[in-house]
């Protein structure tokens, strides 16, 4: 469960002055929920999810993980972002595993881990390989096993498959459902995908322009195991993309 | 056809640049005609002399030593310093105005005060050398810290990283093509510094063998001298290039201006 309680954030701009990018905030995320964040570039979005994270401060108002506030970054919240941000001096087995030396995981153990997931994440016989030798699809790979290996109860994604091209995007978008469908993580999903966000999620919370607001939070009533041939031609799920995309773009200067 | 596949030969531009180099000195040489600018067949000639003193290799010994003790005592205070500059502004506000005014002093000007505290013997030396190689190890550290991706350091946090292992694990191996491009720069002021240093406080080593035959006017030594330290020079430097290369492999971009022309030419 993790419980957002009136969050603002302001950054201060190079002139001095303060540029608010999130302003009250309020929500609860309960365990097991696939949430997706959607709002216009510059709503604060991915701000919400490093506060959360705990890799920046709020300005004001409070986080709360398990009822525990949040002080600092932990394993409990597992971060992919859209750069993959991998050790570049690490092979892919040496990304995958940093997290399990860092928490002491014995070294057969890690190992067994480790295997699993890049089977998981189709990667097993690319173990030696390094970052700059893949591709922006297998990295992103990589970055999504690095994190599921240390097993947060969290897993917080920041536009993941943004950098990718489309059909990189919709594999990947394919596997994520299949192992989130397994273990069921709560995940916070930064998109501005409107179609990804629906084929994803739970829930669709979506933010106003600069300074991010909650203007919505949709549920999305749609049976699981999905599958994407099937969601296309289906009335609620079209809807659903209709529904917010007009959402999104009425009262938006663009 | 013959010619032009020579002319591609990969050895061939470098060979071509020291005989070029050989010519002036020989033509500059004919063309002064003084006896203290003997032409390089002279310099040359001296060489094997030089090297059947045993005081030729106690010497070099002796200038290795130092230049290595100084170095070694830069990476060891001189690169953290940058790395800790580089994730920390307070710590940069701080030691900014400090190097900003020790940038430009020659730090061989500093040797006969150094003298005056420490004496004449090797810790003065070693001193020098020492301040020779901390500013530019300094700031390409702080340049390659500076520049480690956020993201990176976040990943490392989430799984549990604390703040001395973040530095070692995360912060220097990000910013090591960089540091070790500062490295490079370093070894050849420790180098220059080092004979500057021993050219002030004269006692043991190269510079010292240098400066003692010009009093005596043994130009022929003088010279060859100079083309053991430039041989000196070039051979550290490959070495440290081969060493380079084999830690950074891995980085997405070279940074190694050669490097690069020869990807843009091919």
């Amino acid at each position: 469960m993790i419980e957002i309680e009136r969050l603002s954030k302001s950054f201060e701009t190079a002139k001095g002055t303060l540029h608010p990018a999130l302003a009250d905030i309020t929500l609860d995320v309960p365990a097991g929920r696939f949430l997706s964040i959607l709002g216009p570039s510059g709503c604060g979005k991915s701000t919400l999810l490093y506060i959360v994270g705990g890799f920046i401060e709020p300005s004001s108002g409070s986080v709360r993980v398990e009822g525990r506030p949040v002080t600092g970054p932990g394993p409990d919240r597992g971060p992919v972002f859209q750069e993959f941000a991998l050790f570049p001096w690490k092979t892919v087995k040496g990304n995958v595993r940093y997290g399990l030396d860092v928490q002491g995981v014995p070294r057969e153990r890690a190992e067994e881990r480790v295997a699993r997931l890049l089977e998981m994440v189709h990667l097993t016989g690319y173990e030696n390989f390094y970052p700059k030798e893949l591709s922006g699809g297998m990295k992103q790979r990589v970055a999504i096993a690095r994190t599921l290996a240390y097993e947060p109860a969290i897993l917080l994604m920041d536009e993941p498959f943004g950098a990718l091209d489309a059909h990189t995007r919709r594999i990947l978008q394919n596997e994520l459902l299949s192992i989130w469908e397994r273990d069921r993580k709560t995940v916070l999903f930064v998109t501005h995908g409107v179609e990804e966000a629906v084929f994803l999620s739970d829930s669709v919370l979506v933010l106003t322009g600069s300074p991010g607001r909650q203007k919505a939070l949709i549920e999305i009533d749609l049976p699981r195991p999905r599958v994407r041939a099937e969601l296309l031609l289906n009335r609620r799920y079209q809807e659903y993309v209709i529904e917010i995309e007009r959402m999104m773009d009425s009262g938006q200067m663009v | 056809m013959k010619v032009r596949a020579l002319l591609t030969l990969p050895g061939l531009p470098p060979l071509a640049s020291v005989a070029f180099l050989l010519a002036v000195w020989q033509a500059a040489s004919l063309a002064l005609g003084q006896s203290s600018f003997p032409p390089p067949i002279e310099a040359f000639r001296a060489l094997p002399e030089l090297f059947r003193d045993r005081e030729t290799y106690t010497n070099l010994a002796a200038s290795l030593a130092r230049m290595a003790t100084g170095l070694v005592l830069g990476l060891a205070i001189a690169v953290p310093v940058g790395l800790v500059m580089g994730r920390s502004q307070r710590v940069t506000n701080f030691l900014n105005p400090i190097l900003t005014v020790i940038y430009p002093i020659p730090k061989a000007a500093l040797m006969p005060i150094i003298m005056l505290w420490v004496g004449v013997g090797d810790v003065s030396k070693v001193l020098v050398i020492f301040l020779g190689v901390s500013l530019p190890l300094v700031y390409h550290s702080y340049q390659g810290a500076r520049a480690v991706d956020e993201k990176l350091i976040w990943s490392a946090m989430a799984m549990g990283t604390g703040p001395a292992a973040r530095v070692l694990r995360v912060i220097l191996p990000s910013a090591l093509p960089e540091v070790l491009l500062g490295c490079r720069v370093g070894l050849a002021m420790a180098l220059i510094v080092m004979i500057t240093s021993e050219m002030i406080a004269r006692q043991s080593g190269v510079g010292n063998i240098l400066f003692n035959s010009l009093d005596m006017a043994l130009y022929d030594n003088v010279y060859a001298m100079i083309v053991v330290l430039a041989a000196l020079g070039f051979a550290l430097d490959l070495v440290f290039e081969q060493l380079r290369r084999r830690l950074t492999f891995w980085a997405e971009t070279s940074l190694d201006p050669v490097a690069l022309l020869k990807e843009a030419a091919a």
